[in-house]
């Protein structure tokens, strides 16, 4: 006997599968914007070695399919490391990785755009590297890169749908869940579809807001 | 006393400094004329530790700006004034000012903007403290950028054509407050096209030319028919500037 119809029960069901999914999409966007910040200020320090490694493993990470990365942490660090990660752990560590790949690039040019003259005036007045990045270099790149890490952070919120096929119990995995026993994909699909919107809608708007905060001092620029 | 010995300095195969001598005094006003392309930006650039040098050594009050431990002494010592002001533009006026104050010297923040906003009010600008570097005219920017300078307190002012980027409206807003710094006895080394002005303020002109300082006299000197006009190349320069 085969129960089809929606139950009150679905709704807790979706509300636990879109917790899953905003709790990952939020610990690994933490983890990835600490990790990519930090390559950047690596290659900024240019250390030797260091530096030439992080592009090479953020190229990687950049050209290939984020499925194929969970694969190979899902199958791969049990397999040489004897470590089981579990389904969350892999999927952690893979969307991490991947956004601190992208939140590398952004970093990087957001670094480079600061004109040469301004570091050069700093540095003659005796600030240290370190000064530099903290006072003029971080709160101009910040502002600088706060638009394309929203687009990316709206982006990576929906990647994190991706996880389902290691057996996350993500919000697709319930609407997956879900369709399979009431065979009803247009609605449930719908209603997926709408609270991933809604959760991507409310990065956007964030980040707009921090965006128009960090650009106030650039607001008279075309004047 | 800022020594500047047999300094040589080549970007590739080209040669831009070629073993320029160069000693500035305390209250000393020495202005370097020369035409583009002489060295002459490059000169202020290695006094400051922005260009290693390859050859030769400059010292800032004994300390020697190729070593790296001397050089943060070193550039304490000297403050730059830069062609197209190089202001940070995310700082208002009177941040730009205390920024190395406050950083570098470990000023503490209230008597590093006490200082700034007297600065600023020298220079005509007390008003503009709190604006930033876009709302500014161009010379409104170049004297914050004297003023960033000033605050470090260095004895050593290094100005590398200040006014290159400014009409002669401009030019003038900036020229006055120079001459007053002059007179008032801060030791500069002054880049410049302004012959005029710097015949005025200079106690030494000095002309280089393809990297190699051909003459350095006193002001006087420098401009009277047997001294610096002598060489072929000053007359020819002076008669050219002139002219424009």
């Amino acid at each position: 006997m085969r129960y089809t119809e929606f139950t009150p029960y679905d709704l807790v069901l979706l509300a636990q599968g879109l917790g899953v999914t905003v709790a990952l999409f939020l610990g690994t966007s933490l983890i990835g914007l600490a990790v990519g910040t930090l390559w950047g200020i690596v290659r900024y320090y240019r250390v030797p070695g260091l530096t030439q490694i992080i592009t090479f493993v953020a190229e990687l990470l950049k050209n290939s399919p984020v499925l194929v990365q969970l694969f190979l942490v899902f199958f791969g660090f049990p397999a040489f490391f004897h470590l089981d990660l579990g389904p969350v752990g892999a999927a952690v560590i893979t969307l991490s990785a991947n956004t601190a790949a992208f939140v590398y690039v952004i970093a990087v040019s957001a670094i480079e755009s600061i004109g040469r003259d301004q570091i050069e005036a700093a540095r003659v007045f005796g600030l240290s590297r370190w000064q530099v990045l903290r006072h003029v270099i971080a709160p101009q790149a910040a502002a600088f890169s706060i638009g394309p890490l929203t687009a990316l952070l709206v982006n990576q919120l929906q990647v994190t749908s991706l996880i389902s096929v290691i057996g996350v119990m993500d919000l697709s995995k319930i609407g997956a869940t879900l369709n399979l026993r009431t065979l009803k994909p247009f609605v449930v699909w719908s209603v997926v579809g709408l609270l991933y919107y809604l959760a991507a809608k409310l990065v956007a708007t964030l980040g707009a807001r921090i965006e128009r905060r960090l650009r106030a001092h650039t607001a008279f620029r075309g004047l | 006393m800022l020594n500047v010995e047999q300094v040589r300095k080549t970007f590739g195969t080209v040669t831009v400094l070629d073993g320029v001598n160069l000693a500035v005094k305390p209250g000393e006003v020495v202005s370097i004329l020369g035409s583009s392309g002489s060295g002459k930006s490059t000169l202020i650039r290695c006094i400051n530790g922005l260009e290693r040098l390859d050859g030769g050594r400059i010292t800032v009050d004994d300390f020697d700006v190729s070593k790296p431990r001397e050089l943060a002494e070193a550039r304490k010592r000297s403050g730059t004034v830069f062609q197209l002001f190089n202001l940070y533009p995310h700082m208002t006026a009177l941040q730009n000012i205390t920024l190395a104050p406050i950083e570098v010297l470990k000023r503490s923040r209230a008597e590093a903007e006490d200082e700034g906003r007297a600065l600023l009010a020298s220079v005509g600008l007390g008003d503009r403290a709190e604006a930033y570097p876009a709302q500014l005219s161009g010379g409104q920017r170049q004297r914050v950028g004297i003023c960033r300078a000033l605050a470090m307190r260095p004895r050593y002012l290094l100005l590398d054509e200040v006014t290159s980027a400014l009409d002669p409206e401009m030019t003038s807003e900036v020229l006055d407050i120079l001459a007053k710094l002059a007179s008032g006895g801060t030791t500069m080394l002054f880049v410049t096209h302004e012959i005029e002005f710097a015949r005025q303020i200079s106690d030494r002109v000095v002309f280089l030319e393809k990297g190699v300082l051909l003459v350095d006299l006193p002001t006087r000197d420098f401009f009277a028919a047997g001294g610096g006009l002598a060489q072929p190349r000053v007359a020819q320069f002076l008669s050219k500037m002139r002219k424009d």
